[in-house]
């Protein structure tokens, strides 16, 4: 595995990639100086703020005049499309931390929550963002205690005198130990326990006292009078739970198919950190196997991904967020609403045919600013017509990609483009590009060319 | 340009006029064509939560006036029908077919612990699972992933819409979404695109495989697609909305006797909290147009018989109505079933209990699933436990 070939690697999956610039500054650094750098910059991150502090909440809108909830809610809609756009644009720019984008794009799909209220999907993230890279159990209380989730849970209904188990069930099958490993009993005495974790009218957490129930309960095989904090301490006693966790986080940043011992590995020294979720991560980027050829290249991109990926590898501006907005769905992953609790499947579910032509044709369709005339279905609860892509506003620069190039032979150049864009294995065989290796001018041949590599199934891998 | 005797026979005066065209020039292209076999499916998918009280309406119950006092279709404008139950007045479009037996309806269907989430009890309805279990692939896809007859081609299941619902998605097989064939032809067969599809290296991991099976099934179904797509002209006239448009698309491919076998459709927009009854009426009356269009394009044809519509919602409403001419979220509703050959037409149970009602809202007593099951074995021949787990008892309406 060549250095180059490796620095790639753990750029995409610690991130989302590099721009052309970064690729000539980096490509010849040492993992550990990489591996220093993602971390560095994660660390130094800072909070995101919305870009307008609105909101629909249904307490806050009691008083309101109809006209006066309609077009607050619009612009809550509108709100929550530039949060997720706002978020992608972070993902794609060399100015923020792509591994702590990354963390978070993990944990959002680990906790995966919908919500409607852009004040408290940012608040969500907020906590994820603090949290990313600290240790679990703060991160699993921030999200036990997370406004959005527990609305989108029921814990809000979860009272004494009757119990909701919607959140204690979730947070043992999906954010914890997995299924198998407790019992219906272990569901009911948990969700008393975080009977009263609930939130105000200012959507802020409390615990409701008279609420709560105080009892006795017997969980996982121990007697007290736990609360939700107990719960959670007693789940992270279980190593199944950090096996859940190491297990998750290599499907998702080394490979779909987990090698058992890898997977073991990481599970023991997760438990041994006491659940430190960068010791976690930083014995995956500084393993071996992580940049064995089998792990490289074969990851599907999320949509995502692929998005920001694109973003900064060719500079784009979306002069419009709506349209980062739309691509998501139409390539099926929306930020900030997961198809459900269980979060986006990933791998080959990315994939159909509809979104394979979109994702192929993606760069082309900025490049061209076409009309794209993609045919979605709206959301459940909008109503009138279907909004279709219609034209995707955006420019590339390409002035970073040709100054990288210099000046070449049209046969380096395509060995250049095809290594910075590519992650894996490919052979280019030169019936693939000979129409197009026509003689044109270094500059067009660099864009036309930059188009084709965008347009192979093997850019949507990593 | 070559002139081939299709294309000769299309622009001559007599295809124009001509009811008997499509199967004058099925006669034409049948040495590229399996015959047909099998039935076909269609599901159309009500999104938003369909009022289901007002659309099969209870015109003889108190209850349902008292606690509807501005959203209740008037007894008088019911199309009244039987048990006391009758079409709301935008649905008249569908009498006949309910007149000729061709129609079967299933009130209070829903599930155990509802969820009243739109987005929750879709994914439920879709993947066919239980209120407190999360699958990841839908109940058409499993059907799709049993090897089924037919079933590797691409779009033997087919969405009308650019992206695929997750109830055709399997975890080996996927259905195929389309809103366009013709522009989906233009997208998928680009020159760089052909290119690439005979000319890449064919030792691949097993991802860039996948996408590169994608590719190819994508571009043969594609150019497939739009050609079954030029052979049909529907001599019915469809009215204009975009659930009509879908149908009308649908149709065109059945009776070019498409490989597909099962089509989805989605209308939307049924979200109804405010000013409910005249949102619910055009959208009703927009459907009832389409199927009557639909149904009688198939019927010219001699196809009806062999194709089954199934209507759904993701959930139905609250009885009681809002504070603002509207309702919220509900639970059990009301599924419909179109078909010529259906053993048990008309009502098939009795309507709603409003008397005994939980949190307000309308007690299931058919889980969707049962209808699912009917469907897998009876029409698509299918082992429904495989699909949707053990314990959903055939309804044996189909």
């Amino acid at each position: 595995m060549s250095n180059e070939k490796m620095i790639q690697h753990i750029y995409w999956r610690a991130g989302f990639g590099l721009s052309p610039t970064e690729w000539q500054q980096k490509k010849s650094w040492t993992k550990k100086k990489a591996i220093n750098d993602l971390f560095t910059k994660a660390y130094q991150a800072q909070k995101i703020v919305l870009r307008e502090e609105v909101t629909s909440l249904a307490d806050t809108m009691e008083n309101l005049s109809m006209e006066e909830k309609i077009r607050l809610d619009k612009k809550a809609k509108s709100q929550l499309i530039y949060q997720g756009s706002d978020w992608v644009e972070r993902m794609a720019s060399p100015d923020e931390s792509p591994f702590l984008e990354k963390m978070c794009l993990f944990w959002h799909g680990h906790f995966a929550c919908i919500t409607k209220e852009p004040v408290l999907g940012a608040k969500q993230l907020n906590t994820i963002r603090k949290n990313a890279l600290g240790n679990f159990y703060d991160l699993l209380l921030g999200m036990s205690k997370d406004v959005a989730m527990i609305r989108f849970l029921n814990n809000q209904q979860n009272r004494k005198s009757s119990p909701n188990e919607n959140f204690a069930r979730e947070l043992m099958e999906l954010f914890t130990i997995g299924r198998g490993h407790y019992k219906e009993q272990d569901v009911k005495e948990a969700a008393r326990a975080f009977t009263g974790w609930s939130s105000d009218k200012k959507a802020e957490y409390i615990f409701k006292i008279r609420q709560h129930d105080f009892g006795r309960k017997t969980f996982m095989g121990k007697t007290g009078n736990f609360d939700g904090d107990d719960i959670l301490k007693i789940i992270l006693e279980r190593k199944e739970t950090a096996q859940f966790i190491s297990r998750k986080a290599y499907r998702f940043f080394v490979n779909e198919k987990v090698d058992e011992k890898h997977v073991n590995q990481l599970s023991d020294i997760f438990y041994n950190s006491n659940y430190d979720i960068s010791t976690l991560m930083r014995s995956i980027f500084e393993s071996d196997w992580f940049y064995d050829s089998k792990n490289i290249g074969v990851r599907i991109k999320s949509p995502v991904e692929l998005i920001a990926g694109l973003i900064r590898g060719l500079n784009i501006k979306f002069n419009n967020p709506k349209t980062i907005a739309l691509i998501q769905k139409a390539l099926g992953q929306v930020l900030f609403v997961p198809p459900n609790v269980a979060g986006w499947e990933g791998g080959k579910a990315w994939i159909d045919n509809s979104t394979l032509m979109t994702r192929l044709n993606l760069a082309n369709y900025i490049y061209l600013a076409t009309d794209v005339s993609l045919e979605l279905k709206n959301e459940l609860e909008t109503k009138g017509k279907i909004k279709n892509i219609k034209k995707i506003d955006a420019t590339i620069d390409f002035d970073p990609l040709i100054k990288y190039c210099g000046i070449d032979s049209y046969e380096n150049i395509t060995k250049t483009l095809s290594d910075f864009f590519i992650s894996p294995k490919i052979n280019l065989a030169r019936e693939m590009m000979q129409p197009f290796l026509i003689k044109s001018n270094q500059e067009d041949f660099i864009k036309i060319l930059t188009m084709r590599l965008l347009t192979l199934p093997e850019y949507q891998l990593c | 340009m070559k002139r081939s005797r299709r294309n000769f026979i299309k622009g001559s005066a007599l295809a124009s006029t001509s009811v008997m065209l499509p199967n004058f020039l099925k006669a034409f292209s049948t040495p590229l064509m399996s015959s047909r076999s099998g039935k076909i499916l269609v599901v159309v998918q009500f999104s938003g939560g369909n009022d289901g009280l007002n659309t099969i309406v209870p015109f003889n119950n108190d209850i349902y006036y008292q606690l509807r006092p501005t959203v209740a279709i008037p007894k008088k404008e019911v199309i009244q029908l039987d048990n006391g139950l009758g079409f709301n007045p935008a649905m008249q479009a569908l009498k006949s077919l309910y007149d000729n037996g061709e129609m079967s309806i299933i009130n209070n269907v829903g599930y155990p612990n509802p969820d009243r989430s739109h987005f929750r009890s879709m994914d439920i309805w879709q993947t066919g699972s239980n209120s407190d279990e999360y699958l990841s692939s839908g109940w058409l896809g499993r059907y799709l992933d049993q090897n089924c007859l037919g079933c590797d081609i691409a779009h033997h299941a087919l969405e009308v819409d650019d992206d695929l619902s997750m109830a055709l998605k399997g975890t080996k097989r996927s259905g195929f979404a389309v809103a366009d064939p013709n522009l989906l032809k233009r997208t998928a067969s680009n020159e760089f695109l052909k290119t690439i599809a005979h000319h890449h290296d064919h030792e691949h991991e097993e991802n860039v495989a996948y996408l590169y099976k994608t590719l190819t099934d994508t571009q043969s179904s594609a150019d497939y697609l739009a050609e079954k797509y030029k052979t049909h002209r529907s001599t019915v006239n469809y009215p204009s909305s975009q659930i009509s448009n879908k149908l009308r698309r649908v149709a065109k491919l059945i009776t070019a006797d498409a490989d597909t076998k099962i089509y989805y459709v989605n209308h939307g927009g049924f979200d109804t909290h405010v000013g409910q009854k005249k949102r619910q009426a055009k959208l009703l009356k927009q459907y009832a147009e389409a199927m009557a269009a639909f149904t009688k394009d198939l019927k010219q044809n001699n196809l009806f018989e062999d194709t089954l519509v199934m209507t759904f919602s993701e959930f139905g409403r609250r009885v009681k109505q809002n504070g603002n001419h509207g309702t919220d979220h509900g639970a059990a509703n009301n599924v419909h079933l179109i078909g010529g050959k259906l053993k048990k037409a008309g009502f098939y149970n009795e309507g709603p209990n409003l008397s005994n009602l939980e949190n307000g809202d309308l007690i299931y007593d058919i889980d969707f699933r049962k209808i699912y099951a009917n469907i897998l074995e009876d029409w698509l021949g299918a082992n429904s436990n495989a699909i949707l787990g053990k314990g959903f008892r055939n309804l044996g309406i189909i």
